[in-house]
């Protein structure tokens, strides 16, 4: 659905983003995370069209009227109540829409008591809501949503990364989060940044499980020292930490390395193997891997 | 069911009403067609009961023509209703003073145009009618105070003023999309329509200014020929639809 190539854009001396190559398969939840300051929101609008880039290309396989974008602070005309920023979200994005689609999106949004009030006085996490109304009301195949729930309470935040994990189906949704649990909790793809550059993309699985680094995690009756030193000598193990008395952290070259070699590895050390696996770390703990 | 509830176009109107800028356009535009007669009629007696002998001199009016009328409406009107129009106008076409409103907008039409089009429109259509209005007045107090003024004459300075409304809405329109501003849109329009009359006392390039429309409806009634601002109507046209084209070539550029 989205496909950027070498995408750079520079501010000056200042690089915002460095070489992105980023690939968003169609149909995906691709959560985009990053510290702030990496480059996430100079990524989204160069997607969206409102942003130049310095070099390289993107290209998107969606027409301007099919895709939605959410700033990370939603702001309308005050004067406006609700129902209004909705109705004409949906007149530019979808003229066939109904007056019922308009009550649906409020509804999911948490808004239908509100629709009739003047959007002036709604909170930051009112106009948050608002934002997701405006952006799926049109049902649009691409969304571009950045930082979607970086200002609400925990149950608004819950409320919206439900609305996210629905649009699952039917539509592409990229979002860009400094919050990794919000990530790790909706999203199939992640893709994470750091001063500009693409560090890492691919499934979120395969980042857990030791994308970042290749890892094994092995338990041991006993002896996990004398198993350390045998491990130590074989040329695609990288590292290996003793993690307490009774098991070690196996950091090798690459996991089907691991697959193929680590039991006949443990078998010639002796090693009373209690059990072993990949180590399945948080995205924070890998985010931070590839960000440190 | 068919949703047609908002547009860009509704939109624009309810700004104009909800915001009651259209209140401020009007109120100018008719407090200085009612005051301009008026004051043409009674300024002698106006400034006498202000203190109208100095030291033994006495300021004496010759007696007010209908011309007089005019004069005063546009010398007021002129000048605050231009730049309430300015206002208004700024307050509409500087959509992306705050980017996240833009955004919204920007993301959500195939064209530039479609946004800027009704912007265009209905702060020129609001600021006319005022305009329109606030002239209607003062001809019909005119009419009444002083004494009849030639409909002919009313009527083609009328319409010059309206083709230079739609030159100031232009205007507003490029720098708003150059400045993405409200205040400086402000600012820059009014220092570019302060700046524009000092060319005026240039005399070959006078009667060619686009501000020298703004004077027809005085002049005209006055005894000024209502063809002598074709040239000057010609040449706002003409700028005016640069400007415009200047201000969609610049809403099209992308953010840096």
């Amino acid at each position: 659905m989205i496909t950027t190539t070498s995408l750079t854009k520079t501010y000056g001396t200042k690089t915002a983003l460095s070489d992105v190559s980023l690939a968003v398969p169609d149909g995906s939840l691709y959560g985009l995370v990053g510290p702030n300051g990496a480059g996430k929101t100079t990524l989204l609008d160069t997607i969206a069209g409102l942003r130049k880039p310095t070099s390289g290309s993107v290209d998107v396989s969606a027409k301007r009227h099919e895709i939605a974008v959410l700033p990370d602070t939603p702001r309308y005309d005050g004067w406006l109540t609700g129902r209004e920023v909705v109705a004409l979200a949906q007149h530019l994005t979808d003229v066939g829409g109904t007056q019922e689609r308009i009550d649906e999106v409020l509804a999911l949004t948490g808004l239908a008591d509100a629709h009739d009030r003047r959007v002036g006085g709604y909170s930051r996490g009112m106009l948050q809501r608002l934002g997701v109304a405006c952006t799926i009301v049109g049902k649009p195949r691409l969304v571009l949503l950045d930082e979607p729930a970086s200002a609400l309470d925990p149950q608004g935040r819950r409320e919206i990364l439900d609305l996210i994990a629905q649009l699952r189906g039917s539509a592409t949704v990229l979002f860009s989060s400094h919050i990794l649990g919000d990530v790790q909790e909706v999203c199939d793809t992640v893709g994470v940044m750091a001063g500009g550059q693409l560090l890492y993309q691919g499934s979120l699985s395969e980042l857990l499980v030791g994308g970042a680094v290749p890892r094994y995690l092995v338990r041991l009756r006993e002896g996990a020292d004398v198993v350390a030193v045998h491990l130590r000598t074989v040329t695609w193990i990288d590292h290996v930490t003793a993690v307490g008395e009774q098991a070690l952290e196996v950091q090798v070259d690459s996991l089907d390395q691991a697959e193929a070699s680590l039991a006949k590895e443990l078998a010639a050390a002796g090693a009373r193997v209690v059990s072993y696996g990949p180590q399945e770390v948080s995205l924070e703990h890998a985010f931070l891997e590839l960000t440190q | 069911m068919k949703t047609d509830t908002m547009s860009l176009w509704k939109l624009e109107v309810l700004r104009l009403t909800r915001t009651k800028r259209w209140i401020a356009l009007l109120a100018v535009y008719l407090l200085f067609g009612l005051l301009g007669p008026l004051t043409a009629k009674y300024l002698g007696e106006i400034l006498g009961v202000a203190g109208g002998e100095l030291e033994g001199a006495v300021i004496e009016f010759p007696d007010p023509v209908p011309a007089d009328g005019m004069i005063q409406y546009v010398s007021n009107a002129g000048q605050i209703g231009t730049l309430v129009a300015m206002v208004v106008a700024a307050g509409a076409l500087a959509f992306d003073s705050i980017p996240e409103m833009g955004v919204f907008l920007r993301t959500r039409v195939p064209r530039v145009w479609d946004i800027l089009l009704p912007r265009l429109v209905v702060p020129f259509v609001a600021a006319s009618l005022a305009f329109i209005i606030g002239a209607g007045a003062a001809w019909y107090e005119t009419w009444a105070l002083i004494g009849p003024l030639a409909a002919g004459d009313v009527l083609a300075g009328v319409g010059y003023g309206v083709v230079f409304l739609a030159f100031v809405v232009a205007l507003v329109a490029a720098i708003a999309q150059v400045s993405r501003s409200i205040l400086a849109t402000v600012i820059t329009s009014v220092v570019i329509l302060l700046v524009m009359p000092l060319f005026g006392l240039v005399d070959a390039i006078s009667s060619w200014m686009p501000t020298s429309l703004l004077n027809a409806l005085a002049e005209i009634p006055a005894g000024t020929e209502a063809s002598s601002y074709l040239g000057a109507t010609g040449i706002t046209v003409a700028v005016s639809a640069v400007l415009v084209w200047i201000a969609v070539k610049a809403a099209g550029r992308r953010l840096s």
